[in-house]
């Protein structure tokens, strides 16, 4: 038929009845194809009867030509409008009344494409659903075929909706048409007391008296009669195929709650959206696919043309990047777990944890085993529990490796975040620095790289803001960083002020300092010291600019005249500043601070006075590589030089207390315990040592060898272990586990003045009570 | 660095790391977009680990639907696996 379709094929045929019968016909139904109208590739047919009338059945339904096919969603919105008819609608639905509709069954019309249906009469209701769900959209094009420019359907133009239309007030008039009788079957039953009841007894009683006098009465004669039947004939039809589908679900509670919380769900993808909100279908559609949902229409309509940036897009979504990050330190963990363990002074799990690598199990096993052995021996023989160095990991990776570290912080609020800087001390050594934030948990991959243009020589976590790290270089720059951000940019940085330094930043803090005058409560100021002899404290504020709280003169070394020489003239001398390379702030009191210099001499200064120092104390014979304050006897200081000693100093006195020396290398670090009041830890270029004062000061209590080409740079204590981070001269920070600490002793260190013996040379010093300080002195520098 | 590239350095961290015997990268449906194991492999691991995950994120939606699966990990006697999975309900880091 479609081939025949093409053509305008008028074919007349009559088709006759087939005899006749006696009885009274009606006409004779003949039809005549007059025209194959051909419209949309589907054969359209009129039918016209003998006297011309066109008598094409007509579909009961019409579908509005320019109305668009309708979305499956739509579908079902239309149902919700079910009913709801507004004067729009109204004046739409007569707009598609046709005439071959007839009016005794009022006005049904059905408007398939608008969005609302409407209908007069409740009985239909079910039979528009059942249509309505059926998604055939090759019965719809069917339907929308008949609806040629049939000259009947009056079409009126539909107008654009515009918002004051939409806002309109809308008056609904709900009015009752006739009742419409659709069957009227009189009842045959009266009742006795109705006024024809004697009338219809009457005649019933006449009926039962003729049917009695029927059999064998003349005046009924039975007679046969023959009907025409007429020639059947079998017409079969086919239909299109229903496709039937079924569709299992399984509703559990989030389904339900993802239902109607829809709006509140993250799109975990740009390219996967939720199309329809409505309810029963979106139940249907919805979980029945894995864990996205999607709509149907969406589906068919995209999928092709985001096939292919699907992997990028999920590789480079958030959602992916965080389970990366939860991976890596899930598996961190799995390795670390001893390790980390230990850190936290947590019993150690074996066998449990260590299942992803059989070769760190058998360690761990060895381990354990050697440890035991090691008990027992020790409880065999007796040995003094000596504080032990165990190396539990170290922080190094590709980027770091090669790099001189030489400078370690704590983060202030978060204990477990480390920086390190990395930066040569020489400057024959230089190339670009590099800070990078170290946490706990992931001991194999920095956190935060900073790339600096110079080598990092000191830096800094504030207290205030905690995520701002100071960062202080070797060409005597200052930079601060947001560590909250990856960004490898800057937050501030020193370049465009005209005070920055000239030479390295040897050493920078942020000191918490009461100003108890003003009544501001703790300020925190950035105070940094160089190489250009300068001690400046840094504001923040649109630009980094500094101020100079001191200026370390040089100081000449009093030369005893030996008489008879005659007096020399003063040295000219290149500067008049010496290289400060440390300080230090009190730590009770945070106006007074130490500051070292690479003469040797180490200078008590005060933040209210900028001219003069309080105090010089005088004993290191080269550059003094780190002062630091004594955290519980607060009048003691240590210090550590490039002469190869560490020498401890009370603050009053100007000649040493102490000094501790074990070998001939620069003594680059020093720093007290947190916990304890006499233990230090102490590393030259091949050990990290631990002093104990209480225990000796004579030796080390314990020490740790670096290998062979490596040397140690820094040493930093955890606050909330017991831990020693050591850092080396080729980027690794390893750390150590300190065992057998005792107890934290905040008792302060004692030193009753008596003699002292110092480890060097064997001096005596006899350390009286100073009348003067001139004959203290003397007795220094004759032995 | 761009996006991908820091997401594909930080895949070759994982995989590098000693212990860790294949990666793999699965989308919603089940299909594995990125992998360190053979073809057949993969495609059996990626089919099992789907469903149950699925199966497990089920459960734990049924019990609170505010709730939602963070992690997957399955000790057996040889190998442990680790899932992270797609995350349905805000983020609440």
């Amino acid at each position: 038929v479609p081939k025949q379709s093409q053509a305008k094929v008028t074919a007349l045929s009559r088709l006759n009845s087939k005899g006749k019968a006696g009885m009274q016909t009606p006409s004779p139904l003949s039809w005549c194809i007059l025209g194959i109208i051909c419209r949309e590739g589907m054969p359209v047919y009129s039918v016209f009867d003998d006297e011309g009338k066109d008598v094409t059945p007509h579909p009961l339904f019409r579908s509005d030509p320019n109305t668009v096919l309708p979305r499956q969603g739509k579908l079902l919105a239309s149902s919700a409008y079910f009913g709801a008819t507004g004067s729009g609608f109204l004046s739409s639905f007569s707009m598609h009344q046709t005439s071959g509709v007839n009016g005794t069954l009022g006005s049904f019309s059905r408007t398939y494409g608008s969005s609302s249906t409407s209908l007069s009469n409740a009985s239909t209701t079910e039979s528009v659903l059942d249509e309505i769900v059926e998604p055939e959209q090759k019965r719809s094009r069917l339907l929308t075929s008949y609806n040629f420019s049939d000259v009947q359907v009056r079409q009126e133009e539909i107008k654009e909706w515009t918002n004051e239309d939409l806002d309109r007030r809308v008056d609904i008039y709900l009015t009752e048409t006739e009742t419409i009788w659709i069957l009227d079957m009189p009842s045959v039953v009266v009742s006795v007391e109705s006024e024809d009841a004697g009338r219809v007894l009457e005649r019933n009683r006449i009926y039962v008296d003729i049917c009695k006098n029927r059999p064998g009465n003349d005046r009924f004669v039975e007679k046969m009669m023959q009907t025409i039947n007429g020639a059947a004939k079998n017409k079969e039809v086919q239909c299109d195929k229903i496709i039937m589908e079924d569709k299992g679900m399984l509703v559990t509670s989030w389904d339900l709650y993802d239902s109607f919380n829809v709006s509140e769900i993250e799109p975990t993808s740009k390219y996967y959206h939720v199309k329809t909100v409505f309810f029963p279908y979106y139940l249907l559609s919805g979980s029945t696919t894995s864990s996205l949902m999607i709509s149907e229409s969406a589906v068919l309509a995209r999928i092709h043309e985001e096939e292919e940036c699907h992997s990028e897009a999920i590789l480079t979504s958030e959602n992916f990047q965080q389970n990366l990050f939860f991976m890596e330190r899930i598996l961190m963990e799995n390795i670390f777990q001893p390790k980390l363990a230990a850190y936290r002074q947590f019993p150690v799990l074996i066998g449990l944890f260590l299942i992803g690598c059989p070769a760190a199990v058998k360690e761990a096993k060895q381990e354990e085993h050697d440890k035991e052995k090691d008990k027992e021996e020790q409880k065999d023989a007796f040995v003094d529990p000596s504080i032990l160095l165990e190396r539990l990991w170290s922080y190094i990776c590709d980027l770091t490796s090669g790099h001189n570290v030489s400078t370690m912080a704590w983060s202030k609020v978060n204990p477990d975040l480390l920086a390190v800087g990395y930066g040569a001390f020489d400057c024959k050594e230089q190339k670009k620095g590099l800070v990078c934030c170290w946490s706990l948990k992931n001991p194999m991959w920095p956190e935060r790289i900073f790339q600096c243009e110079h080598g990092v020589t000191a830096l800094d976590f504030s207290m205030a803001s905690p995520n701002l790290l100071a960062v202080g270089m070797y060409d005597g720059s200052v930079t601060i960083y947001n560590v909250r951000s990856c960004n490898d940019a800057a937050l501030l940085d020193s370049s465009e002020s005209s005070n920055k330094h000239t030479g390295p930043v040897w050493q920078m803090r942020w000191v918490e300092q009461d100003r108890g005058a003003t009544g501001d409560g703790k300020k925190e100021r950035l105070i940094c010291i160089s190489a250009d002899g300068r001690i400046t404290e840094w504001f923040i504020q649109k630009r980094l600019d500094c101020i100079d709280l001191m200026k370390i003169k040089r100081t000449e070394s009093e030369k005893k005249k030996l008489p008879g020489e005659k007096e020399r003239k003063r040295e000219a001398l290149i500067s008049q500043q010496a290289a400060g390379m440390c300080f230090d702030f009190h730590p009770k009191d945070t106006n007074f601070y130490l500051a070292g210099t690479e003469e040797g001499h180490i200078h008590k200064c005060s933040c209210s006075c900028n001219e003069q120092f309080l105090e010089t104390y005088r004993g290191h014979k080269g550059p003094v590589y780190k002062v630091a304050w004594n955290p519980f006897s607060t009048d003691m200081f240590l210090s550590c030089s490039a002469d190869w000693s560490i020498i401890l100093w009370h603050q009053d006195s100007q000649t040493p207390i102490l000094t501790f020396s074990s070998t001939t290398a620069f003594v680059h670090d020093v720093m007290w315990s947190p916990k304890s009041a006499c233990i230090f830890a102490a590393v030259n270029e091949s050990r990290a040592e631990i002093w104990d004062l209480s225990a000796s000061i004579l030796n080390p209590v314990t020490s740790c060898f670096a290998n062979p080409r490596v040397k140690f740079t820094s040493v930093l204590f955890a606050k909330n272990t017991d831990c020693l981070l050591v850092g080396d001269s080729k980027g690794e920070v390893s750390v150590f586990e300190l065992q057998n600490l005792a107890a934290p002793n905040n008792n302060k260190v004692r030193f009753t003045r008596t003699r002292w013996w110092s480890s060097e040379a064997c001096m005596l010093v006899w350390y009286f009570i100073p009348p003067k300080g001139a004959s203290v002195k003397d007795l220094a520098n004759r032995y | 660095m761009t996006l991908i590239a820091e997401v594909e350095e930080t895949l070759k961290r994982i995989q590098a790391h000693r212990g860790v015997v294949a990666t793999m990268v699965v989308n919603a449906e089940g299909i594995p977009i990125r992998t360190t194991l053979d073809n057949s492999t993969t495609v059996q691991y990626a089919g099992l680990l789907h469903q149950l995950t699925m199966k497990a994120r089920s459960t734990v939606r049924d019990i609170d639907p505010q709730n939602d699966l963070t992690f997957l990990r399955i000790r057996s006697k040889k190998h442990e696996i680790m899932v992270a999975p797609v995350l349905k309900t805000a983020n609440p880091f």
